[in-house]
């Protein structure tokens, strides 16, 4: 197959949405347990630093006396968290608690959760990455109010100096000549010129005040993806552009790049408007800003890449990009659904998003995707349903639990197993390609940076010493056998490895492994497509589904 | 602008007349509050920051500074507006005529400018934050704006005070307790003054800085000018002394009584976790050249020039030979209480080892210390001569 590659089109609107390991989706959900209470948390962090955290957390547990919460930074370690605030129940909402945690510094920062209660007390760590995303624009009506308070202010200042020159410094009684009536004139100009250079000087301070924030502002990773033939496969090439970083600069070094679920990258293909075309692929790296990888036999279009990674640092980001597949030849596909590549690399074909409440015919072996409440179908004979009923509308900025229940072909549970160590992974994108975020049952942050957060507050309590770092290019060759050996092992020891490593439940409150749970809030109304990926029978099995939200 | 109306002549005797017989207003008595009340919220909120960390719109010391700005700005108001309306011809001659309808002394239009100014920053810094991000620095633009508004009410107070004590002395002499009275609350209003200065300049006058001519750059910018200006312009032989004592009680008092209160850090990372209220820094040696400024004051009758020239070297001389030694009490003290340098961000690390020393990169030496200095005097001659152009207008203040 004779591809052609790279056009690189200007990096899409959405980029300026991008808040760390996803896109357009800022909120941070989490599902689990703290102690023996069973919680689904949503953070929702500040879009600008320094500023506030505001968490919701709901519980269905009972004996729970408070709960706590406090902000802990990788870098500052855990001696250097402030006392834990409390997260007060909201009124009428039994099991419903809010409060707000400040975040004071860019960097990798988590919420500890802390619950006390008559049966047991017990914490959960859920990272949340600290970073400055907007630049905000003054409200008009905000304008024209300070505006006008500062013509005010002005103008009584020039009258303040004016007749501070003159008749205030004539006693009272005595007669306020010419002379003092031309003092006066002469106050009101110069301190007119005064006050105009004073506030050109104000102005000038906020410019540079305002340029600075914008020089620190988050800034995603610039990549530039090209496909080229090799050994008759098409590669995909992941270059990242590092020459931009602005700020945590050590926090963001690529060569600290850890594994999560046992591989350095997630990459992600969309082919973009009709997302009717879903990659999920596992990058190898072939330098510290380049990552390498077969491409499948995509059909034609522009595709969206978001490919997630995270660091030692705890630093998890998505990296966006586009490209162009242009095969001269059609592809001849030879399933619609293969894992020809690598054991954990799939695609998956679709129909294109249907606001339609009821499913669409299969034809021709694609797969349609499900609708809330409606079984569809899957290539191995399995039938998928979103548990979710169909007349129930999905809001917006409210958090779900987004429940998917696999069944066999006779109609009974299926027994599902673990795929790169958690019952299910699911992405979450919406049309227009202004929300991406990739899903574990346990919630929307990422596994590694949550572990490599508590392995350090485990072993040092003080500040990071930079200087004690192991050197990038040690660092980059250990990881690299880490993931070699892990490569090299059976499915089962692989996953008893990842799931041993993470101290988290693989799979909420669901052991018996046919209903998989993402908590997750849609961040605004519009059309969004689900893909959910299992493992059943040793492979990896995808559906999609779509929901409007409103 | 319009012409202020010209008082009969019986209006002028009945104000002179009128100034002796009354004392002071309780209106003088209520400005200075206000001032002291900004003052200490300032200064502890300062600390709130450093010890805590984080604040409400209505936390403590940002209510006692609300305080101080609305209740001036209330009183200035309702002068005004009673004057203008229902003022009597007494009451109009002592005041300037503005915007063709306005009647107000300059004391209450500083201080109603000071009020405005700090209502317009609160919208202000609240849209900053959401945009740059929450408190972690002294001075950004509304920040200053709301000093500005402070500085004003403060100053306010000191030209109120002013305009009975110019119209007190002449022609009609007062009883000595009234002059005492004023003199006291002139000391009082410009001893915040010079405090309030001192904090706004604090981020350059810290210990360490003392022994690098950058601090004597800044210190001889904002002192003589304050000093001059309130030496000169006061009745009393010791204005910039009494202010300058004014300044140090001030300090010293907030120093010891702050960290008498607990306090722990409600922001992370915390490096220093405390438990108590930061104090503030040690006052400086002001009170030195302060004394210095009222003898040249007192005894230096040469032309203008001659004398700027004296306040400034005084000044620079005065400062110089006290602060800089002195500078080392401070760092060999580590953290008496006395002296309040236990003061240490919960943010930064309590261990460093120039806590309580000098770094290399803070000294100033060789030709740096001469040139350095030579600059310093340069500056403080500059302050001086506006300090000396504006306690002359000061003196002249009568409404």
């Amino acid at each position: 197959m004779i591809m052609k590659k790279i056009i690189l089109i200007p990096v899409f609107v959405f980029i300026s949405l991008l808040a760390d390991s996803h896109i357009g989706s800022p909120g941070v959900t989490f599902e689990g347990k703290a102690g023996s209470y069973s919680v689904m948390v949503l953070i929702t962090p500040p879009d600008v630093i320094p500023g506030t955290a505001i968490i919701h957390i709901y519980t269905k547990g009972t004996g729970i006396e408070s709960i706590w919460a406090k902000p802990v930074y990788w870098f500052a370690g855990s001696k250097g968290t402030p006392s834990a605030d409390e997260m007060l129940p909201v009124a009428n909402e039994p099991g419903h608690y809010q409060g707000l945690v400040w975040l004071m510094e860019a960097g990798t920062s988590g919420i500890t959760l802390e619950i006390k209660g008559s049966a047991d007390s017990g914490s959960v760590l859920v990272p949340v990455m600290a970073v400055s995303t907007t630049q905000r624009e003054m409200p008009t009506s905000l304008k024209w109010i300070l505006f006008a308070l500062c013509v005010f202010l002005v103008g009584l200042m020039i009258t303040i100096i004016s007749v501070s020159v003159s008749d205030g410094l004539v006693k009272p009684g005595e007669t306020i000549t010419s002379k003092i009536v031309r003092k006066r004139w002469i106050g009101a100009g110069v301190s007119a010129v005064l006050l105009v250079l004073i506030l050109w000087g104000g102005k000038s301070w906020w410019d540079g005040w305002a340029s600075d924030y914008k020089r620190y502002m988050y800034k995603p990773l610039r990549a530039y993806s090209t496909v080229s033939q090799s050994r008759g496969r098409n590669m995909l090439e992941l270059r990242i552009d590092t020459t931009r970083h602005s700020s945590l600069n050590y926090t963001r070094k690529l060569s600290y790049v850890v594994p999560d679920h046992g591989k350095l990258m997630h990459m992600f293909l969309v082919r973009a408007g009709s997302m009717d075309v879903f990659a999920h692929l596992h990058p190898q790296r072939k330098d510290s800003a380049t990552y390498i990888t077969p491409l499948p036999p995509l059909p034609n279009g522009k595709y969206l890449i978001f490919a997630d990674i995270t660091r030692l640092s705890g630093f998890s980001e998505t990296i966006p990009d586009t490209i162009e597949i242009d095969n001269k030849i059609p592809a001849t596909l030879a399933s619609m659904d293969s894992s020809t590549l690598n054991r954990d690399d799939t695609y998956f074909i679709t129909n294109p998003f249907s606001t339609s409440k009821t499913n669409q015919t299969v034809t021709d072996g694609i797969v349609i995707c499900g609708k809330p409440g409606i079984k569809t179908s899957l290539p191995d004979g399995s039938t998928a349903i979103w548990e979710h009923a169909a007349s129930e509308s999905i809001i917006s900025g409210k958090l779900y639990g987004l429940s998917f229940t696999i069944l066999d072909e006779n109609g009974k549970p299926a027994k599902l197993d673990p795929y790169l160590g958690m019952m299910g992974h699911a992405v979450v994108m919406k049309d227009d390609g202004s929300v991406y975020i990739h899903l574990h049952p346990v919630g929307s942050y990422s596994m590694a940076s949550q572990q490599t957060m508590l392995n350090r507050f485990e072993k040092e309590t003080g500040p990071v010493n930079w200087a004690k770092l192991t050197l990038p290019a040690v660092f980059m060759d250990s990881i690299n056998q880490v993931v070699a050996q892990l490569e090299a092992m059976s499915e089962e020891d692989r996953n008893k490895k990842l799931m041993g490593d993470m101290q988290h439940q693989v799979d909420g409150d669901h052991p018996e492994h046919s209903i998989v749970t993402f908590p997750y809030a849609f961040p605004s109304a519009g059309n969004y497509r689900i893909w959910i990926q299992m493992k059943r029978n040793g492979k990896i099995l995808n559906s999609a589904f779509d929901a409007v939200v409103e | 602008m319009q012409n202020i109306s010209i008082p009969s002549s019986s209006v002028l005797d009945q104000s002179q007349s009128k100034v002796g017989q009354a004392g002071i207003p309780f209106y003088l008595f209520a400005t200075v509050l206000c001032s002291l009340s900004i003052m200490i919220g300032l200064v502890w909120d300062i600390s709130w920051h450093m010890s805590i960390g984080r604040d409400g719109l209505f936390s403590s010391p940002h209510l006692a500074i609300y305080l101080g700005g609305v209740t001036a700005g209330l009183f200035s108001g309702y002068r005004v507006l009673k004057i203008t309306f229902a003022g009597t011809p007494l009451e109009r001659a002592k005041t300037v005529k503005f915007w063709g309808v306005f009647h107000a002394s300059l004391g209450n239009l500083f201080c109603i400018w000071g009020a405005i100014a700090m209502i317009t920053s609160a919208p202000f810094d609240d849209w900053w934050h959401s945009s740059y991000g929450l408190d972690v620095t002294i001075l950004s633009p509304p920040h200053t704006v709301l000093l500005l508004g402070m500085i004003m009410i403060q100053f306010g107070a000191i030209i109120s005070v002013l305009a009975y004590q110019n119209l007190n002395a002449e022609p009609v002499r007062q009883a000595r307790i009234s002059q005492q009275g004023y003199t006291i609350l002139f000391s009082l209003s410009a001893g915040f003054v010079l405090t309030m200065i001192y904090t706004i300049g604090s981020e350059y006058l810290s210990r360490h800085n003392m022994h690098g001519v950058f601090f004597y750059h800044v210190a001889s910018f904002i002192f003589p000018l304050f000093l001059i200006a309130f030496s000169v312009s006061s009745k009393s032989k010791w204005g910039a002394t009494y202010a300058a004592i004014v300044y140090t009680v001030f300090l010293m008092l907030m120093n010891w009584i702050l960290p008498l209160f607990p306090a722990t850090p409600k922001l992370g990372p915390v490096l220093n976790p405390i438990t108590t209220f930061q104090p503030f820094d040690f006052p400086l040696l002001i009170l030195f050249p302060a004394i210095a400024i009222d003898l040249i004051t007192q005894y230096a009758k040469h032309n203008r020039w001659l004398n700027v020239l004296y306040y400034g070297v005084g000044f620079l001389i005065a400062f110089l030979i006290f602060q800089w030694p002195f500078a080392n009490v401070l760092m060999a003290s580590k953290g008496h209480w006395f002296f309040g340098t236990s003061k240490w961000y919960f943010g930064s690390d309590p261990n460093w080892e120039f806590r309580y020393a000098f770094g290399d990169w803070s000294i100033s030496t060789g030709m740096d210390l001469v040139i350095g200095l030579l600059i310093a005097l340069g500056i403080s001659i500059f302050s001086s001569l506006v300090g000396l152009s504006w306690g002359n207008w000061m003196k002249k203040i009568v409404r």
